[in-house]
């Protein structure tokens, strides 16, 4: 990201209107799913979408690439899209860079106006496939967006005196940077679509309305040969192994300070008393070898959002903040009571993380034996 | 003695059969050390302690992985101001054959796509290849962006989050993280990759590549062989698509997060029991337990 100065007030008044530079326009947002299987990262940029094409009062499009998609057209639309391209081919049955990327650029070729933003999930498609598509239309694009909205901006910076300017309808793509100690507030007015990624998990999707009403259109599929310089050969997917953490609604996460490989297996069984739950670990371990990269949580790893959070061991350097901050509950074990975890965790439990687990281990055992507690469904 | 032997064994044949194996390295500010680290959180980049992306280092282990096992060069490429030659010295101690490195004042304040630009360029400049090798992502920019924007400036295949590579009957076989788990993909080269955390440490280097550096570096005529630092003009760049100019994003506004904390019922100093119990009386964890205790 480039830098820039902060507009001057005073500016303002000789500041020329640039709104056709980037006019309002559409909103898009381009699907995901693994085999047909839509990701929920996919909704939450539909709820998100939905929210800046009602503040432009524009449309808001989904594009779907696939084979034999079923009713997920229909699910989109039930989730907040007004119109939906289906772009359906068996090349397309699942993601490869160059196949997809053909077809959105073309598909964005082919449209009379440039959508206003174009939205991505930041997940392995995402992230693999937004940079393309920037690059091929030289427009801006910002990584793991965790807030989006439209405003306006004042450009007086001289650096290019024909971009100043007051350009009225901006997306602002906000993100965390520096770890997460600042919220960066990025742009790029200059060139519809304004493109950004949106971390999973973050962005709350709309409620599923079965009556919304909605259009959905064909997109034409035109793959060249250059387009299959890469194969897939083999799609594994690894639900068996039951680590799933950006769904699960409770993850036990351990540190450095669970002190050995073996520790994890007293994760597992705390993490056993809970509905939906995964194990979830810090880099230091994960670069240990004590559990999988699968595993990770934090800035390099996975962001996650649960309803509760157990973090044991767990210092809370802001690499590991940074990807779980955000979960409904957070409950923290350490003997440091100066440990960086403290100061974010709800509830902190300050002791030996072997004599602590095994005591919240029977106490929960005894709570379900005697109240029968039912899991909550919902939100938190 | 000595240094007959070091030229005898260190002698860059680009020339050899094999891969034309590129590495992109980034020297970033060390987030883990508080020196240079501005009162309202920015890095200032001149004070602060500097080091190889954390994530490049996984990208230089592939690449001298690959040209371990099926022969060929490495050439890692980097670009940054003037002190980023200390990471291709590094490059050089672990195994490297040659690094260059891209400097110019103009490329000050690039985004990702200006700076897939200038690299793109750069490679150009540099010539032919087979395989480049990038980190993931940097822990500065934290974006991902560049290593599928230089892809698409070259237009190559990629393969983005590898985590296992090899190479077989001149096939390019990379295994690549999706959620859930993952895919594996075959590519004739040339193609980018990059490769994920999850990829093989990079290995310590030999106490003979770092003694054959401390050797170079009392010569600078010599060191000037292995390592070439250019500028946007050496590599024909358009100015105009690079720096703050070339950026099609901007930062309009930081703002700093509010210190955390405060809010955290502390449990200490009692029996383990006690400790336990005030939780779950005093939060809603119980909530989230499975009913009666029976194994999801």
């Amino acid at each position: 990201m480039a830098e820039d100065t902060e507009p001057k007030k005073d500016a303002k008044a000789e500041l020329k209107d640039m709104s056709d530079i980037c006019p309002i326009g559409d909103v898009l947002v381009i699907a995901e799913h693994i085999l047909g299987d839509l990701q929920p990262v996919t909704l939450e940029l539909l709820g998100a979408g939905r929210m800046l094409a009602d503040k432009m009062s524009r449309k808001l499009l989904c594009l779907v690439l696939g084979h034999e998609l079923g009713d997920i057209p229909q699910r989109l639309i039930e989730y907040g899209a007004d119109e939906v391209y289906v772009a359906e081919h068996e090349e397309l049955k699942y993601y490869r860079t160059l196949p997809y990327r053909r077809v959105v650029c073309d598909f964005l070729e082919s449209l009379p106006s440039q959508p206003h933003t174009a939205l991505l999930g930041s997940t392995t498609t995402g992230r693999d496939l937004a940079p393309r598509i920037a690059a091929h239309f030289d427009t801006g694009l910002t990584a793991d967006t965790t807030e989006l909205d439209i405003g306006p901006y004042e450009h007086t910076s001289k650096v290019d005196p024909s971009k100043i300017g007051l350009y009225p309808n901006c997306l602002y793509a906000i993100r965390p940077s520096f770890g997460e100690s600042l919220k960066a507030r990025i742009l790029g007015p200059w060139k519809n679509p304004q493109m950004a990624t949106t971390r999973p998990g973050v962005m709350i999707p709309l409620n599923r309305d079965p009556k919304r009403k909605g259009e959905i259109k064909k997109v034409p599929v035109n793959l060249k040969k250059e387009d299959h310089r890469l194969l897939v050969d083999e799609i594994v997917r690894e639900v068996a192994k039951g680590v799933k953490l950006a769904e699960a609604d409770v993850i036990v996460a351990g540190g450095f300070g669970m002190g050995t490989q073996e520790g994890f297996a007293l994760l597992k069984e705390l993490a056993a008393c809970f509905e939906n739950s995964a194990v979830g670990a810090s880099r230091k371990v994960v670069d240990l070898g004590w559990i999988p990269y699968q595993h990770q949580v934090g800035q390099t790893g996975k962001t996650v959002r649960p309803k509760l959070y157990i973090a044991c061991g767990i210092s809370g350097a802001i690499q590991h903040r940074v990807g779980m901050s955000k979960s409904g509950l957070i409950i923290a074990i350490n003997k440091d009571p100066d440990a960086a975890i403290f100061k974010f965790a709800h509830h902190g439990i300050v002791g030996d993380v072997y004599q602590i687990i095994p005591e919240m281990i029977k106490q929960f055992k005894q709570v379900q034996s005697t109240e029968g507690v039912k899991a909550v469904v919902g939100t938190h | 003695m000595l240094v007959e032997f070091v030229k005898k064994e260190w002698v860059i044949d680009l020339m050899a059969s094999g891969y034309r194996i590129f590495v992109m390295v980034k020297q970033v500010p060390d987030q883990g050390s508080k020196a240079g680290l501005n009162p309202d959180g920015t890095i200032d980049r001149a004070r602060a302690k500097r080091m190889l992306n954390p994530f490049d280092k996984f990208a230089l282990q592939a690449a001298l992985h690959t040209k371990k096992l099926y022969g060929g060069s490495v050439t890692a490429i980097s670009m940054g101001p003037p002190p980023a030659v200390e990471i291709l010295l590094e490059a050089l101690e672990h195994g490297v054959d040659r690094g260059f490195l891209l400097s110019d004042r103009r490329l000050a304040a690039s985004d990702t796509l200006a700076t897939a630009y200038a690299l793109y360029k750069t490679i150009n400049y540099v010539g032919e290849f087979d395989i480049i090798f990038c980190g993931l992502q940097t822990t500065d920019g934290d974006t991902a962006q560049v290593g599928p924007q230089l892809a698409e400036r070259l237009n190559l295949p990629q393969v983005t989050y590898c985590e296992d590579f090899s190479i077989k009957n001149n096939k390019v076989h990379a295994r690549r993280i999706i959620e859930g788990g993952h895919q594996t993909v075959i590519a004739d080269p040339p193609v980018l990759v990059t490769i994920a955390n999850s990829y093989h440490p990079l290995e310590y280097k030999s106490f003979h590549g770092a003694w054959r550096v401390q050797q170079l570096q009392r010569k600078q005529e010599e060191l000037a062989k292995y390592i070439t630092t250019i500028n946007l003009d050496d590599v024909g760049a358009d100015p105009e698509r690079c720096g703050l100019k070339g950026s099609p994003t901007i930062v309009a506004k930081t703002e700093k997060v509010g210190e955390l904390g405060g809010s955290c019922n502390m449990h200490e100093g009692k029996a383990v029991d006690e400790l336990v119990k005030e939780v779950i009386v005093g939060s809603s964890v119980k909530e989230f337990l499975s009913v009666n205790g029976k194994p999801q």
